[in-house]
């Protein structure tokens, strides 16, 4: 046990472990007993350093569970997860999460509300030590100077980018993103696509996203995860193999079709497989 | 260049509806001051005219001119320290009294029975069932167990303005959305942390609408108690005046009752405004006047 925790913890440090890889679901389970539904079925999930993972699924296919699962925020009914060699059995600093509502403070300004997470665990005097990292990410995200300005003067583009630094700001190892643009009108989400696709290049992030949207899915993604509900499990894997950096021009071409093509049919199996039909 | 187009974006799109919606409105293009003055006179003007006609007794209507008459003399009463201005003051003393005790009593357990599962499940019903009661019918209990003096009457006023706050509080403190709360369980929050940095100013405006309504309630409290009987406050001098049918003295009397609480409720309502200055209702009235 404790040998094995040595190596990961120096595979953490310094050469990653084999494959690179950054998250390892293994047969995760989870039924709510309350309502006697299974929600996930046996899904094994594996993440590479650096990779971005879009998750696609019909509403209940328990999408939304895995993504709190692998955060922590929900207990599995059996499986493991490990992040960095280490079982996730709790919230942990090295998880970014990210939710559909931007869920800033609306009394705090950026700057305190990017700081946040470093606030609650390690107090004042390390958030204010943290403000010039802090600073950098709103300038990453497009941000500068507007650094003193509370959220009711934001839009919602602006807030959502607010919420990506505070996600930022603790470095974590994966970045959980739970339809993080689905409440922002259509210009604006293929906008924020967009720089979402730069920020997670820039600073080399794992990155794993629950969304409804099938172009968006495929837009940012290297591995589209097609789930199935009743009971939830992965149907397919589309991998995409698109050129970086990807414009919103590319989501024109043939290729990008044929893609988004391929999810809608493992889509539709699925549906179809769950009795739905 | 897209942050300034989707900054102004927002509120500029919102008042562009609100322009539509409004536009066939004919009180809308009236000067705001202007209708609040012609109602105001047209009311004057109705009292008026039924006093004059005496449709009721003048005994039991004075009229305006009386009226404003008999309040020029209580003013001088008070200004120069009568018995009047006695009365104006053990008021004044019951009901700030009877809002302090409400609002730190009322906020503290209204902490309590948002922040605890039982609190909220055992005993919120309790507290919304008991605010339904008629409250001052228990007027007479707290005579009988605080006496004829003061006590009492700041007690009754405390207890007629403590619900709303424990209510709001707990409400508020129970209101926090969902996806908020779960951000703050992934940063490990405790639940000391939760309650600092979230709940409790989340519940702010909730706790803000608990203190206005305690404010007016407390002043209602300590009226029902001195009409009850003993003391000097404001509420024996009206129950006298009403007795020997001097309306026009009780009517004097009650627009003093009424300025105490409206300081007491633009008290609170400066307060909130001065700490709720990134809510909602404050916003809109940034830019209802910029």
């Amino acid at each position: 046990m404790t040998t094995a925790d040595k190596v990961t913890d120096r595979a953490g440090q310094q050469s990653r472990p084999i494959d690179n890889e950054v998250v390892k679901v293994t047969n995760l389970n989870k039924t709510f007993h309350k309502r006697g539904l299974k929600a996930l079925d046996n899904v094994n999930v594996s993440l590479r350093h650096g990779t971005f993972t879009s998750v696609i699924g019909p509403s209940g296919c328990g999408k939304s569970t895995l993504l709190k699962i692998m955060a922590g925020l929900i207990p599995a009914t059996s499986g493991e997860i490990l992040l960095s060699g280490r079982p996730v059995t709790g919230p942990r600093q090295d998880i970014g999460i990210m939710f559909q509502q931007p869920t800033l403070l609306p009394w705090r300004t950026s700057l305190d509300n990017v700081l946040l997470p470093i606030e609650i665990r390690s107090g004042a005097a390390a958030a204010q030590a943290k403000s010039a990292d802090a600073l950098q990410l709103l300038e990453l995200v497009g941000l500068a100077g507007f650094d003193q300005v509370r959220p009711f003067e934001l839009s919602g583009g602006m807030a959502q980018r607010v919420a990506i630094c505070r996600m930022l700001v603790t470095g974590p190892a994966i970045l959980l993103l739970d339809e993080p643009f689905g409440a922002l009108d259509e210009l604006t989400r293929e906008y924020m696509n967009v720089e979402l696709q730069r920020i997670c290049r820039e600073r080399d992030a794992t990155s794993f996203m629950v969304t409804h949207a099938i172009p968006e899915a495929v837009f940012l993604a290297d591995q589209v995860f097609v789930m199935s509900a009743r009971p939830g499990r992965i149907a397919a894997v589309v991998d995409v193999d698109l050129p970086r950096p990807r414009t919103l021009d590319m989501m024109t071409t043939p290729e990008f079709g044929a893609l988004v093509h391929r999810v809608r049919e493992h889509l539709d199996m699925g549906i179809n497989g769950g009795g739905l039909a | 260049m897209t942050q300034k187009t989707e900054l102004h974006g927002v509120p500029s799109e919102m008042s562009d509806a609100e322009e539509i919606w409004y536009s066939g409105k004919w009180i809308d293009r009236v000067p705001q001051w202007v209708s609040i003055s012609v109602l105001g006179a047209s009311m004057l003007g109705i009292w008026w005219l039924i006093a004059e006609l005496e449709f009721v007794s003048r005994i039991l209507l004075p009229g305006p001119a009386e009226t404003f008459e008999e309040l020029w003399d209580t003013t001088k009463n008070i200004v120069t320290g009568g018995h009047i201005a006695e009365g104006l003051w053990i008021t004044t003393q019951e009901v700030l009294w009877g809002f302090l005790a409400a609002s730190l009593l009322g906020f503290v357990l209204g902490v309590v029975v948002g922040e605890t599962r039982l609190g909220q499940r055992a005993v919120m019903p309790y507290l919304v069932a008991f605010n339904a009661l008629p409250k001052v019918a228990f007027a007479p209990v707290f005579v009988a167990w605080f006496g004829f003096g003061v006590n009492s009457k700041i007690v009754m006023a405390a207890f007629i303005a403590f619900f709303p706050v424990i209510v709001d509080t707990a409400a508020g403190l129970a209101a926090v959305d969902a996806e908020t709360r779960m951000l703050f369980q992934s940063m490990e929050s405790s639940r000391w942390q939760t309650l600092r940095k979230l709940k409790l100013p989340s519940a702010l405006p909730f706790i803000f609408a608990g203190l206005k309504t305690a404010a007016v309630f407390s002043v209602v409290g300590a009226v029902v108690g001195e009409y009850l009987g003993g003391g000097h406050g404001l509420g024996e001098l009206i129950r006298f005046a009403a007795q020997t049918l001097r309306i026009d003295r009780v009517f004097a009397m009650i627009v003093y009752l009424g300025i105490i609480g409206l300081l007491l409720f633009g008290l609170v309502a400066w307060a909130e405004r001065k700490l709720l200055f990134w809510h909602k209702s404050e916003i809109f009235e940034i830019q209802g006047t910029g």
